[in-house]
């Protein structure tokens, strides 16, 4: 049954006038916000990036066409190897630590009768919080003196002061955390919604079956759930390989470079302080660092391509 | 459909989910309904009522409840709590013992000091200036570009869409550079936007999603009205304004919640184009006074900084968790 | 403002846009391409050459040789704003040493004497090691973000007698990787990990450090001298616990670091606008320097918006000069001054060292990773540290 779709489909026109009387001229200025806000500051920019990754560009004077030789700079900056492994890392950690508790979450969620409105409330009120304001707030919590607050918590359970972020090792773990926990709630929801439509019958015919709670989630549950989950799989890899605001405001990249990521190398290439900014080499690197999530997207869909036919 | 058209359609679900609950009844349901889940679900979720009422597994489910409780409560509400209460507590007791409550008494002047001596009704009334011309200038082109994709579809309709969707694919991270020094120097203008706000409302206006939302409720939109419309001599303009826009309320609500919580979120762009801290907002402003400004102080504007998107939020609550949360969920 | 009144009472054709600014390599060009920068703006001395460099800023030779005082310049302090034709681009209005800052109230606390703080490094060792072990709050503290802890590791490696670059302008190389900076990263290495006397937090830059002294948790700090000013306006210092001494100095080379704040006019000013411009300079900045009534009338302005008046500075004309500004202001003066006797006496008799000229900012970048590790890591190897943040500069050098 095909929907009536709302057109208003005039005939081809065959002269200006007859265009103009057709609407053709009023579609054209009230499309014209559209193309001009999105020309000017979507698709001009995107082109420009393109073109800017071969310039070297100060404010002062004009572009000047170098070739490869900001992509030259960038592999040549021993802070490129440092920001990539860092990222992988925060990828990863997010990966172990924050992927599987959405899923948990919603999980047990569902089997609520009554308050399932009330919980998602609770789940989703950190995601609303604005990103500055969380991460201020945790880098109080994350004083590394006995009285900071979450040592404070630490020491509930006799635990010693932990240094959070300011120590190389904790630092990344700690970004994770923040990061999780105002993420992870609108994962929840998603999932709480795709776990609602789930087909009563599979779980009825499971029950037949005689299998057990951990059978159907392993056999009906998860599998009915494969395409979102690999949605969201590939949607927070792309997400976390872009982390800039938690090691911007946190750390700023350290201590000692542990935390900088390579959105925060691109934005100091740019914007760091000590001279005019080096657009050439940023533009370069966020090229590459595209063309990368767009051949990760490429092979994830290549390989899961089999998964998610449901 | 093949894959890749499923995964672009992630987006799209959300406006399917959309048109079915607010599709008007004059149109008699032209699309498919999804069959109403609710009372089905209410006994029919992965554990059976028969286990239920197993002994082992109805405390099993309680135990997990409650203590899905205490961690939601914990863990999510916890910070926000410790934020209320620290914001009126005084410095020296936040630094030392955290978890107390109030043992110097409890400091409310922390929110007066912070409205005003450390101005934070000022930065507050920027960040609402910011929220409503982004959303003016969201809601405008997205509704134009969205009415003529959708309704007007001239014949590059399709090409202007793809470029659009275009968009979707291309990392935020590339435009950073290159969309400031477009605003530093407007092409054809020439003129510079930055330390305007018009060079935060302008960029705002290009959001794919916010187009994508328009068209496709837009296309779902019963045909018969537009027809009588049109033979009823309404040129495009006056079908835009005197019938499409009043069935589209759902659709303009859900995109205004989701632009002014963005706009209220936005951080790192404004920190780049609002240089004269006369101008910026609490996003960007609060990193910078942190220093500055007392802790218990701080600690209330901070608080100050999250009582709209709260407030949005839970007055709002539906269109964050039904279907439309999940694209608000992808581009927040 | 009270100065802009009387200014535009004096030249009536000149009107004054006061404007609030913060200066930010960062942004500067940005502002400068997007016409927001003020035609007057200030600048710390380590920028003011690359500006002059870029063609950023305008010469004002000619202008300021008509003032009255121009004879009186100390000339160090002039060859900071000069080219190397000798041209002027831009003048010092005020000028610091980095001092020791330190917190009388936690050394009465810990057994020490505020009123005779710590002479020699080991000293300052002693001290905050004491500190730590009695009041639980870190003994000494150290910038290590924002580009301060390259700065102040800079400022550290003078006390010790290092320096960070040899020659200048086109034959210049770094050094950063020599006998003082080392010894002053050892010295922070062993209060960090075997007195355990700098406290549990160490991403500190300038702002987060003012604000951890004040509220009382650092014992010592090392930061320009006049910090006091913005302790008291933006942290709510105490004014009696505060304590302000000279750096120990160590070794022969040891000097201490001096820099301060350059006024300058944008490059893009009309010639009608940089005379107006070193008109307000003269007005505002510098005659209160030079001249009693301007002087008594800063001075009284300031003690009545509650701002800090006497904080020691170094001489932009010369010592007599300085000693002649202070007793004109002597009545006004609201800060703790007998608690900065030390830094006050002793300040002059210390050899000052400029800021190293090249790639400034960029070296003091990679310095806060060196820093940051000394701090973090037990096993940090100083040496390697060094040799790495060296070779990092003179590629950057060689690079332009």
């Amino acid at each position: 049954m095909t929907a009536t779709r709302a057109q208003a489909r005039w005939s081809r026109p065959r002269s200006v006038r007859s265009w103009v009387k057709r609407g053709g001229l009023s579609a054209l200025v009230l499309v014209l916000p559209l193309v001009l806000v999105f020309g000017v500051f979507s698709w001009f920019p995107i082109v420009r990036a393109a073109v800017m990754s071969f310039q070297t560009t100060n404010l002062i004077s004009d572009p000047v066409w170098v070739g490869l030789h900001n992509f030259q700079r960038v592999f040549a900056d021993p802070l490129l190897l440092t920001a990539i492994r860092n990222t992988v890392y925060f990828t990863l950690l997010a990966l172990v630590f924050g992927y599987p508790i959405p899923l948990i979450l919603a999980a047990c969620m569902n089997e609520l009768r009554r308050a399932k409105g009330f919980y998602s409330v609770l789940a989703y009120l950190p995601v609303v919080v604005p990103p500055v304001a969380t991460i201020l707030l945790w880098r109080i919590f994350y004083d590394a003196g006995p009285n900071g607050a979450f040592n404070t918590i630490l020491s509930w359970f006799g635990l010693g002061p932990w240094p959070w972020i300011q120590s190389q090792a904790s630092a990344m773990p700690s970004l994770v955390l923040v990061a999780t926990w105002s993420a992870a709630g609108a994962t929840v929801i998603i999932y709480l919604a795709a776990m609602t439509s789930i087909r009563g019958e599979l779980y009825d015919a499971a029950d037949v079956d005689g299998a057990s709670i951990p059978q159907k989630i392993w056999n009906v549950m998860l599998p009915q759930l494969r395409y979102v989950l690999l949605v969201t799989l590939i949607l927070q890899l792309i997400g976390t390989f872009q982390v800039f605001m938690e090691p911007f405001l946190l750390t700023n990249g350290g201590p000692a470079n542990s935390t900088l990521t390579v959105l925060l190398l691109i934005y100091r290439y740019a914007f760091g302080s000590g001279g005019t900014g080096d657009f050439g080499a940023a533009t370069a690197l966020s090229l590459m660092l595209a063309a990368f999530l767009a051949l990760l997207s490429w092979i994830y869909l290549r390989a899961t391509r089999s998964w998610s036919e449901t | 459909m093949t894959d890749l058209a499923r995964r672009s359609s992630i987006t799209e679900e959300p406006a399917e989910g959309l048109s079915e609950d607010w599709h008007p009844t004059a149109g008699g349901g032209s699309k498919e309904m999804a069959p109403d889940r609710r009372s089905e679900d209410a006994d029919r979720s992965l554990v059976s009522i028969a286990e239920r009422r197993q002994a082992g597994i109805k405390w099993g489910l309680r135990l997990t409840f409650g203590l899905l409780l205490a961690g939601l409560v914990i863990v999510g509400l916890g910070p926000l709590l410790w934020l209320g209460k620290a914001s009126i507590s005084t410095t020296q007791d936040t630094l030392r013992a955290p978890f107390a409550f109030w043992p110097s008494g409890v400091d409310w002047q922390n929110l007066v000091t912070a409205w005003t001596e450390a101005e934070i009704s000022r930065y507050f009334m920027n960040t609402v200036w910011l929220a409503i011309g982004a959303w003016l200038v969201q809601i405008f082109v997205a509704t134009t570009g969205g009415y003529v994709l959708a309704v007007l579809k001239p014949r590059y309709a399709g090409l202007l869409y793809g470029l659009v969707l275009a968009t979707l694919f291309v990392p935020v991270v590339v435009l950073l550079v290159p969309l400031f020094l477009t605003v530093l120097d407007v092409p054809g203008l020439g003129i510079s936007l930055l330390n305007s706000y018009w060079g935060i409302w302008l960029p705002a206006g290009a959001s794919a999603f916010n187009v994508i939302l328009m068209k496709r409720f837009f296309d779902n939109l019963p045909g018969e009205i537009l027809e009588a419309a049109r033979v009823d001599g309404a040129g495009p303009f006056r079908m835009l304004w005197s019938v499409v826009l009043p069935m589209s309320r759902p659709i303009l609500g859900v995109v205004s919640v989701f632009a002014i919580l963005a706009a209220w979120r936005d951080f790192l762009w404004p920190l780049l184009v609002l240089l004269d801290p006369a101008i910026q907002p609490l996003s960007v402003r609060l990193p910078l006074i942190r220093d500055t400004v007392e802790l218990d102080v701080f600690l209330a504007s901070l608080l100050v900084s999250t009582t709209i998107p709260i407030l949005l939020f839970l007055g709002f609550q539906r269109l964050f968790l039904r279907g439309p949360g999940l694209a608000g969920a992808i581009k927040g | 403002m009270v100065q802009v009144e009387s200014f535009e009472a004096k030249y009536p054709w000149i009107t004054v846009e006061p404007s609030e600014y913060e200066w930010d390599p960062a942004t500067f060009s940005a502002q400068v391409a997007g016409g927001t920068l003020p035609t007057l703006f200030q600048v710390p001395f380590t920028d003011i050459q690359g500006l002059i460099a870029g063609g950023q800023v305008a010469d004002i030779t000619d202008l300021v040789a008509e003032l009255p005082y121009a004879d009186a310049f100390n000339p160090n302090i002039l060859a900071v704003t000069q080219d190397d034709a000798g041209r002027l681009y831009g003048l010092v209005t005020a000028a610091y040493g980095i001092g020791l800052h330190y917190n009388r109230a936690l050394f009465e606390q810990a057994g020490l004497d505020p009123d005779s703080p710590p002479q020699t490094w080991e000293e300052v060792r002693e001290a905050a090691a004491a500190i730590a072990s009695e009041t639980g709050v870190a003994g000494y503290a150290q910038m290590s973000q924002a580009n301060t802890g390259g700065w102040q590791l800079t400022s550290l490696s003078y006390n010790f007698g290092g320096r960070l670059e040899d020659g200048t302008g086109d034959t210049v190389t770094s050094t950063v990787d020599n006998p003082g900076t080392r010894a002053a990263l050892e010295f922070l290495q062993a209060m960090r990990w075997e007195d355990d006397s700098l406290g549990d937090n160490f991403l500190y830059d300038w702002g987060t450090i003012n604000q951890a002294f004040a509220a009382g948790q650092v014992g010592m700090y090392t930061s320009g001298s006049d910090v006091y000013n913005s302790l008291v306006t933006e942290n709510d210092i105490d004014p009696e616990s505060y304590g302000l001494s000279v750096l120990p100095l160590s070794g022969g080379d040891a000097g201490v670091l001096a820099g301060g704040t350059v006024v300058a006019v944008k490059s893009t000013a009309t010639p009608g606008e940089v005379d107006a411009a070193v008109k307000w300079l003269d007005h505002f900045y510098l005659a209160k320097l030079v001249d009693e009534a301007a002087a008594v009338a800063d001075a009284q302005a300031l003690a009545e918006s509650g701002a800090p008046v006497g904080t020691p500075a170094l001489p932009i004309f010369g010592e007599e000069q300085l000693a002649q500004s202070d007793a004109w202001v002597a009545d006004y003066v609201n800060v703790p001054l007998d608690q900065m006797s030390f830094f006050k006496e002793n300040i002059l008799s210390q050899a000052l060292v400029p800021e190293p000229s090249a790639h400034t900012q960029e070296m003091y970048a990679i310095l806060d990773s060196v820093i940051q590790a000394v701090m973090t890591d037990e096993n940090a190897d100083i040496a390697t540290l060094l040799q790495d943040a060296q070779s990092q500069v003179n590629a950057l050098i060689e690079q332009s």
